[in-house]
C-alpha cells in the first residue's frame, strides 16, 4: 500500500512527467537551439524596432538643394540606419518562410524515425506507456514549443516592421514578407513537424526519414508558393488606359492589352486579400498537418499489435 | 602453397562480376543515394534543357505577341507574362539543382556516407577485414567524388548552352545578370567544386561526431559557414576595373562595388550630392566621378581563383580527415 502511495507523489515534483521528461532530456540539443533561435530572433527583432523610426527617415523621398518641404539628399544618405533595418527584417522574415525545412527532417530524423531503427521506442512500449501516448507525446511537446515560440516571433515581427513601407520591408505579397506576418508561419511548422512525423513511421530509420521529410517540406513550400495567387479568386478590372499604373500595394498578377481595343485589362490582388489568402493556405496547412497526423497514428496502430 | 592458389583465385572471381570489393560494396549499400543523384541530374538537365527549348520559344512568342518588340511603350511589357515566367521557373529549377547538390552531398556523407557507419560499427568491423582505415577513407572520397564531379559538369555545360543562346531574351526581359550568385556558379567550374567540398565537409564531420544525426547537421552548418564566407570574398579576387566621368556617373554595367566622387589631386571621397550645383561642387573641389565594377571578362578569372580557393580548402578538409582516420585507428596509413 504504501508503494501506491509514494510512487505517483515522487515523479510530479521534479518537473514535468514521465514521458515529456524523457522527451526532454533526449531532445535537449535540438530544445537548447530553438531556445537560442527564439531568443536570437526576439532581441534582433527588438533592436529592429528601436532603429525603425530612423531607418523610415532614411527611407523618404529628397531634392537637392532641400526644396517644397523635402530633405536634403546629402543628409538623408548619411543615414546607413535602412541598410542594417532592411536586412535584418529581411532575413528574419527568410527564417519564419523556410524554417520548416529544418522541422520537417528533425521531426522525420530524431523525432521518430532514429528511435524506431535503434529500438529505443520498441522498448518505451514494453513499459507502462502505449504506442499511441508515446506518439500523441511525441507530436504534442514540440507542436506547443514551436507553435507559442513561431507565433510569438510573427507577432514582434509584425510589431517591428512599423507600417509596412515596402521599400524597406518587401512587398506585402513577396513570399518571405506574405509567410511571415501572419498566421501561416504557424501552420508551415505545425505541417512540416507531422509530415516529418509521418515520414519517420512511414520508413522506420533515422537518415532516410530527414531526407524524405525535408523533400516533403521543400515540395510543400514550393507549390503553395506557386498557386497561393490562386488561393483567392483575383480582381480583373478591364477599360485600364494603357497609360494607367496600379497602386503600389496591388499584386499585379496580369496585364492584357486587347487586340483591336484602345484599353487595357488588368488582374491583380489588392492588399484587402492579405488576410482571406493568409486564412486560405493556413486552413489548406493545418489540413494536411491533421491529415498526416492521422496517418502516423494509423501507422503505428499497424504497426503494434 | 595451396592457400596462395586459393587466394588468386578468388581475386580472379571478383574482377569477373564486375566492380571490385569495397568500390562494389559502396555502390550497393548506397544504391538508393546513387538513384536519387542520377534522377536529380536527369531533372535538371530536362529542366534545362526545356528551358533552353520549347520554354525559351514560347516566351520569345509572347513578347512579340504583346507588342513589347514594336519600339513603342507598352506598359503590359512591365509585367512579365506566363510564358516568360515558366521559362524562368525552368531554368531556376535547373540552376537550383546545382545551388542545392553540395548542401545534399555534405548532409548525406556526413550522415549515411561515415556518421551511420562509425555509429553503428560497420566501418571499425571493415577496418578488421583486409580494408585498411586509409583505404575505406580513400574508397569514400573518391567514388562519391566521381560521380559528383560528372553530375554537376554535365549540369553547368547545359546551363551554360541555354545561357549563350537566351541572352538576347533575358535582355530583353532585364532579368538575371552574369554575376548573381546562382548563376555565376552553374555557368562554371564553381558549382563542381563546391560540391566537392560539400562531400569533404560532411566526411570531415562524420569523422568528427561519429554520429548520423548530429554530423548531418554539423555538415549542413559547416559549409553553409564556409560557402558563405568564400562567396564574400568573390568580389575582391580580381582587380577591379574603374571608370571615371566628369558631369555625373558612368554607365552602370557588371558587378559593380563602389562608386564616389574625385577631386581635383585625383583623391576619392564620398559625394556630397549636389550634382548640378557647380558652386557646391567647386566648394568640395569635385572634378568627376568613378564606380569600380567588374566587367564580364572578368567571369573566368574571378571563377577559377575562387575555384581555386575552394578546391584548395577542400584538399585541407581531406587531409586531416586521413589524419583522423590514422590517430584514431593507429594503423599505418
Amino acid at each position: 500500500m504504501t508503494a501506491t502511495l509514494t510512487a505517483p507523489a515522487a515523479p510530479a515534483t521534479r518537473g514535468p512527467r514521465g514521458l515529456v521528461w524523457a522527451l526532454v532530456q533526449v531532445h535537449r540539443m535540438a530544445f537548447a537551439f530553438w531556445a537560442v533561435a527564439l531568443i536570437g530572433a526576439t532581441a534582433g527583432l527588438i533592436w529592429m524596432y528601436a532603429i525603425g523610426d530612423t531607418a523610415r527617415e532614411g527611407n523618404v523621398p529628397c531634392t537637392t538643394p532641400a526644396r517644397a518641404g523635402y530633405p536634403a539628399c546629402a543628409s538623408i544618405e548619411t543615414i546607413t540606419v535602412d541598410d542594417v533595418y532592411r536586412s535584418g527584417i529581411g532575413l528574419i522574415a527568410t527564417v519564419l518562410t523556410y524554417g520548416v525545412l529544418l522541422v520537417a527532417p528533425w521531426a522525420g530524423g530524431a523525432l521518430i524515425g532514429r528511435e524506431l531503427e535503434s529500438g529505443t521506442a520498441r522498448l518505451a512500449w514494453t513499459q507502462s506507456v502505449s504506442p499511441a501516448r508515446w506518439l500523441a507525446a511525441k507530436l504534442a511537446v514540440p507542436a506547443v514549443l514551436l507553435a507559442t515560440g513561431t507565433g510569438v516571433i510573427v507577432l514582434l515581427n509584425d510589431w517591428a516592421r512599423g507600417d509596412d513601407a515596402p521599400d524597406l520591408v518587401g512587398d506585402w505579397y513577396n513570399a518571405d514578407s506574405f509567410v511571415g506576418t501572419g498566421p501561416t508561419a504557424v501552420a508551415y511548422v505545425l505541417a512540416g513537424l507531422a509530415l516529418g512525423a509521418l515520414a519517420g513511421m512511414l520508413l522506420g530509420r533515422a537518415l532516410p526519414a530527414a531526407g524524405a521529410g525535408f523533400a516533403a517540406a521543400l515540395v510543400l513550400c514550393g507549390v503553395l508558393e506557386t498557386f497561393r495567387e490562386h488561393l483567392w479568386p483575383t480582381v480583373t478590372r478591364s477599360g485600364v488606359e494603357p497609360s494607367a499604373e496600379l497602386p503600389r500595394s496591388a499584386w499585379a498578377l496580369r496585364w492584357t492589352t486587347e487586340k483591336g481595343s484602345p484599353t487595357d485589362s488588368v488582374t491583380f490582388h489588392p492588399q484587402s486579400h492579405f488576410w482571406p489568402l493568409q486564412l486560405v493556405e493556413t486552413g489548406i496547412l493545418l489540413t494536411i498537418a491533421a491529415t498526416a497526423t492521422l496517418a502516423a497514428f494509423w501507422l503505428l496502430r499497424r504497426r503494434t499489435p | 602453397m595451396t592457400a596462395v592458389t586459393t587466394i588468386e583465385t578468388s581475386t580472379v572471381a571478383t574482377s569477373s562480376r564486375g566492380p571490385r570489393g569495397l568500390l562494389w560494396t559502396m555502390l550497393r549499400v548506397h544504391r538508393s543515394a546513387l538513384w536519387f543523384w542520377v534522377l536529380l541530374v536527369a531533372f535538371g538537365a530536362g529542366a534545362l534543357l526545356w528551358a533552353h527549348g520549347p520554354a525559351a520559344d514560347a516566351a520569345w512568342a509572347e513578347f512579340r505577341r504583346m507588342g513589347c518588340d514594336s519600339g513603342q511603350p507598352v506598359l503590359g511589357c512591365d509585367y512579365i507574362g506566363t510564358a516568360y515566367d515558366r521559362y524562368d521557373t525552368f531554368s531556376t529549377l535547373g540552376a537550383g539543382v546545382l545551388g542545392l547538390a553540395p548542401f545534399l552531398a555534405a548532409a548525406w556523407a556526413g550522415g549515411a556516407l561515415i556518421g551511420r557507419e562509425l555509429e553503428n560499427g560497420t566501418a571499425q568491423l571493415a577496418w578488421t577485414q583486409s580494408v585498411t582505415p586509409a583505404r575505406w577513407l580513400a574508397a569514400k572520397l573518391a567514388v562519391p567524388a566521381a560521380l559528383l564531379a560528372t553530375g554537376t559538369l554535365t549540369l553547368t555545360l547545359l546551363h551554360r548552352m541555354m545561357w549563350s543562346t537566351d541572352g538576347q531574351l533575358r535582355l530583353a526581359m532585364g532579368s538575371r545578370d552574369w554575376y548573381e550568385g546562382t548563376t555565376f556558379e552553374a555557368n562554371g567550374t564553381l558549382a563542381t567544386a563546391y560540391a566537392l567540398l560539400g562531400l569533404a565537409v560532411g566526411v570531415l564531420a562524420g569523422l568528427l561526431q561519429r554520429r548520423a544525426l548530429p554530423a548531418l547537421g554539423t555538415a549542413v552548418v559547416g559549409l553553409a559557414l564556409l560557402a558563405t564566407s568564400i562567396g564574400t570574398l568573390r568580389p575582391y579576387l580580381w582587380p577591379v576595373e574603374t571608370l571615371t566621368a566628369k558631369d555625373g556617373y558612368p554607365e552602370y554595367i557588371g558587378m559593380v562595388l563602389g562608386d564616389g566622387a574625385l577631386t581635383s589631386t585625383g583623391a576619392r571621397v564620398s559625394d556630397p550630392m549636389c550634382i548640378d550645383n557647380a558652386k557646391c561642387l567647386a566648394k568640395h573641389d569635385i572634378v568627376g566621378f568613378y564606380r569600380d565594377y567588374h566587367p564580364s571578362s572578368h567571369f573566368w578569372p574571378l571563377q577559377l581563383v575562387e575555384t581555386g580557393i575552394v578546391l584548395a580548402v577542400t584538399g585541407l578538409a581531406v587531409l586531416i580527415a586521413f589524419r583522423l582516420v590514422k590517430r584514431r585507428t593507429g594503423a599505418a596509413v
